[in-house]
């Protein structure tokens, strides 16, 4: 097919977007780039006087300003999980704008599982890559880009291949680089091969904060996938206490004989929709507390072998469209950072702060994480990673979480960017030591500093 | 840029020698704001503004500038924006507090002063309110918040030049934020009863007054929720709008 990649074949339009938090709307041109003429349309774009700024924008689960760029060009790509291939080997080579949620649909009854998956399916390739997410498997498999090839980068400056040998330093930018060396266009990754579409889970409560720590640190090595629940309105003797759920992919020998009919059947499910008038007070403190304690007393002593469907043990929230809407106007935010491990004492006492402060939080998630890579602004490190949505509008909050950011600063940790939405330049600069790097390699892919966005301006990343 | 709670980082403030934009810029340095410019006539106020406004950040990690503004000279508004945007990679709220009250009297019979007090009050003020509201839609994100009066609810006798100023101004600015809220700028009008600050150091102080710093902190409470408009104190709201529904012949009776 061809069509010319002139400006105004572009289909721009002016909109109001934020991240997932909905606290930061902006008004932005989205432009959404077609299928056939991706490059020559990003190309146009990134040459054209009448561009201030441009950023890319995936499914815009980013909590904060990240995926956008206020009065700046906004680039979306298609969804193009049909001009996916992938080899005997398990490699898959697909566009930048493809989504988590077409690749399982497509490669999972074909016995393919991705490497990584966040918390949620509605994520793309290029997020994923920008952000390099980590899923539960981070203490064994690494994140997202541990399991990525090559890529292909559209840029002001040109278009790149890369990968660990060709542009290694690209490569490593644009890892975790959160959209800014330039446009993600394509990347080959390594699939998981699995025999069945569930998982073989185990489910185990811990009483308090140390018993939690020790399962974890002691047995997580076990699991494929590990990731506990805490409940942080429970405080004194039982502060900490958690429902911790592990497991792997189920082998084709522990399906039971109607799920064996057909082991690879993948059937995600979004039928629940959040009314939009649920009101915002349903999630104060109170019924917190309440869901938090049903939940907890819910959960089993220890259960085993429980096989369920790969969505139920992934991606739950997905099941309920738009449940970020149900923090009312003020939207709300989530609060994710890591500390070392050896920094225990610094997460209790974080912790402590957290639940002594009533902000609400349904759900409060503590991860274990493996290796780091060379990524440059990459998340993860060896320790672990606590994440709380919390919503907005309590006015002590701020002061809360500035000092927080203190405590894991104290602690060598930091913050994760992708879910960023209101700390300081100086903060995420002490906590992003290769940040004079970073901006360094930014200016082979874009030397005019054409690529921005609300969260490179708020947090002076370049 | 904004933060998640709807704390800016950079600040202009219009009439930057208002008792009442001074304590707003200081909860907002309190919270986190960086940087500020006042934009005003008195440089000596300004410059002590300033001061408070630096050491109200528990960081020590503002910046204020000061620059010449006076909104009745010419090319006010061109210079203004200019001088601002020099300063501020953004302007991401402008607080607009000038004000003059002029002596409802002699302004009766001096009519180049009442066309002053018009002008400094409104015809000249709304026009620098445009002026910044179309840097915001260019840069695609902002919010203004307009100090207007519960003066001009309902127009009294007692100051009718400075009360229908400001019930022009207020309509502007309310009818501005539905022309630009979906270019994602956000406008606050702040209707104060009687606050007690130098504008009104030669009054006797009416039922219901209130404080520079209870202006700020409604002011902020308002912003954070982008509320279109907040009365402070919430009372003085009830009172002057069962006034403003009052037959006029008994409105006329009521001593103020
Ligand atoms: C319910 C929920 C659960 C989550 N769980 C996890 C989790 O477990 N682990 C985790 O790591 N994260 C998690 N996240 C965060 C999410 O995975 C990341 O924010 C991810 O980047 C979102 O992808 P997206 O496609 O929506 O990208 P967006 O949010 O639209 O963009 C994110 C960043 O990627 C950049 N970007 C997007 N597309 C491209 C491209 N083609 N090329 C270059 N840059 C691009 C953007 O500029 C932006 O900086 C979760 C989010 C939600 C809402
Ligand atoms: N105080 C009250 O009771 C009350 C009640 C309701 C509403 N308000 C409104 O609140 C706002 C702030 O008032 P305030 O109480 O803080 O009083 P203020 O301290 O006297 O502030 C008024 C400001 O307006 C400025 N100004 C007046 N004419 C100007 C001009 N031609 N050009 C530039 N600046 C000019 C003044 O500058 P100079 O210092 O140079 O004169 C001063 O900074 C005003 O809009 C006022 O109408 C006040």
């Amino acid at each position: 097919m061809t069509s010319s990649p002139s400006p105004t074949s572009r289909h721009t339009k002016k909109q109001l977007i934020s991240g997932w938090g909905r606290t930061q709307f902006v008004s932005s041109n989205l432009v959404e780039v077609g299928r056939s003429n991706e490059l020559d349309q990003i190309t146009s774009i990134f040459s054209d006087s009448a561009t201030r700024f441009a950023i890319p924008r995936g499914l815009g689960r980013s909590y904060g300003d990240a995926a956008q760029v206020a009065g700046g060009t906004v680039i979306v790509q298609p969804d193009d999980i049909d001009s996916s291939t992938i080899d005997e080997n398990g490699v898959l080579k697909v566009s930048g704008g493809t989504s988590l949620d077409a690749i399982m649909k497509k490669y999972v009854p074909n016995g393919y599982f991705v490497p990584v998956t966040p918390g949620t399916r509605f994520v793309t390739i290029g997020g994923a890559i920008a952000a390099d997410i980590h899923g539960k498997n981070h203490h064994i498999s690494g994140s997202f880009v541990d399991h990525v090839n090559t890529m292909q980068l559209a840029a002001p400056s040109g278009n790149f291949n890369l990968s660990a040998t060709e542009n290694a330093d690209i490569f490593w930018a644009t890892a975790g680089g959160m959209g800014l060396t330039g446009v993600i266009t394509m990347a080959s990754l390594n699939m998981l091969p699995i025999e069945t579409a569930y998982i073989n889970m185990e489910t185990r409560r811990a009483k308090d904060f140390d018993e939690l720590l020790s399962v974890m640190a002691g047995s997580d090595a076990d699991f494929r996938y590990s990731v506990a629940w805490i409940d942080c309105i429970a405080k004194g003797a039982s502060m900490g206490r958690g429902v911790l759920t592990r497991g792997d992919h189920a082998s084709l020998d522990q399906l039971g004989p109607k799920q064996k009919i057909d082991p690879l059947k993948y059937r995600p499910n979004s039928r629940l929709v959040a009314p939009p008038w649920f009101p915002p007070h349903i999630l104060n403190s109170m019924s917190v507390r309440a869901f938090n304690e049903a939940w907890f007393l819910k959960a089993p002593q220890l259960r085993q072998d429980q096989i369920v469907p790969l969505t139920s043990y992934f991606h739950p929230l997905d099941g309920i469209q738009g449940w970020n809407r149900m923090y009312g106007r003020n939207g709300f935010l989530q609060y994710q950072f890591l500390v070392p491990d050896g920094e225990e004492e610094a997460l209790r006492k974080i912790l402590e702060k957290i639940s002594k402060a009533k902000v609400a939080s349904f759900l409060a998630v503590l991860k274990r994480f493996g290796k780091a890579n060379s990524g440059l602004l990459s998340f993860p490190a060896p320790g672990w990673t606590l994440a709380l949505d919390i919503p907005v509008g309590a006015s002590s909050l701020s002061d809360l979480l500035d000092e927080l950011d203190k405590d894991v600063l104290e602690a060598n940790g930091k913050l994760y960017l992708a879910k960023e939405s209101r700390a300081s330049c100086d903060t995420i600069k002490q906590m992003y030591p290769k940040l004079k790097e970073f901006s360094r390699i930014k200016e082979i892919t874009d030397p005019n500093g054409i690529i921005v966005s609300d969260l490179s301006r708020r947090l002076c990343l370049t | 840029m904004f933060d998640a709670m709807h704390t800016p980082d950079n600040v202009l403030i219009v009439g930057g020698s208002s008792e009442i934009g001074v304590e707003i810029a200081k909860a907002l340095a309190k919270r986190g704001s960086t940087k500020f410019v006042l934009a005003g006539r008195s440089f000596e106020t300004m410059q002590r503004a300033a001061n408070e406004i630096s050491s109200a950040n528990p960081a020590g990690a503002t910046s204020v500038s000061v620059i010449y503004f006076d909104v009745l000279a010419e090319n006010a508004v061109s210079e203004l924006i200019t001088s601002t945007t020099a300063e501020l990679s953004t302007i991401d709220m402008t607080i607009f507090a000038i004000g003059t009250l002029g002596d409802q009297a002699q302004l009766e019979t001096d009519l180049k002063a009442a066309q002053e007090i018009l002008e400094a009050n409104f015809s000249k003020l709304a026009p620098a309110i445009q002026g910044i509201a179309n840097v915001m839609v260019t840069q695609g994100f902002g919010h203004i918040v307009v100090l207007s009066s519960v003066a001009g609810v309902r127009v009294r006798r007692s100051n009718y030049f400075y009360g229908s100023a400001k019930a022009g101004l207020d309509g502007f600015a309310m009818a501005l934020n539905d022309a630009v809220i979906k270019e994602g700028v956000n406008v606050t009008v702040v209707r104060p009863g009687f606050v007690r600050t130098k504008m009104t150091a030669h009054l006797p102080a009416a039922p219901l007054s209130t404080t520079a710093a209870a202006v700020a902190k409604a002011t902020l409470a308002a912003t954070d929720k982008q509320r279109n408009s907040v009365y402070v104190p919430t009372a003085i709201g009830v009172v002057v709008n069962i006034y403003r529904l009052l037959p006029r012949f008994i409105a006329r009776k009521v001593p103020f």
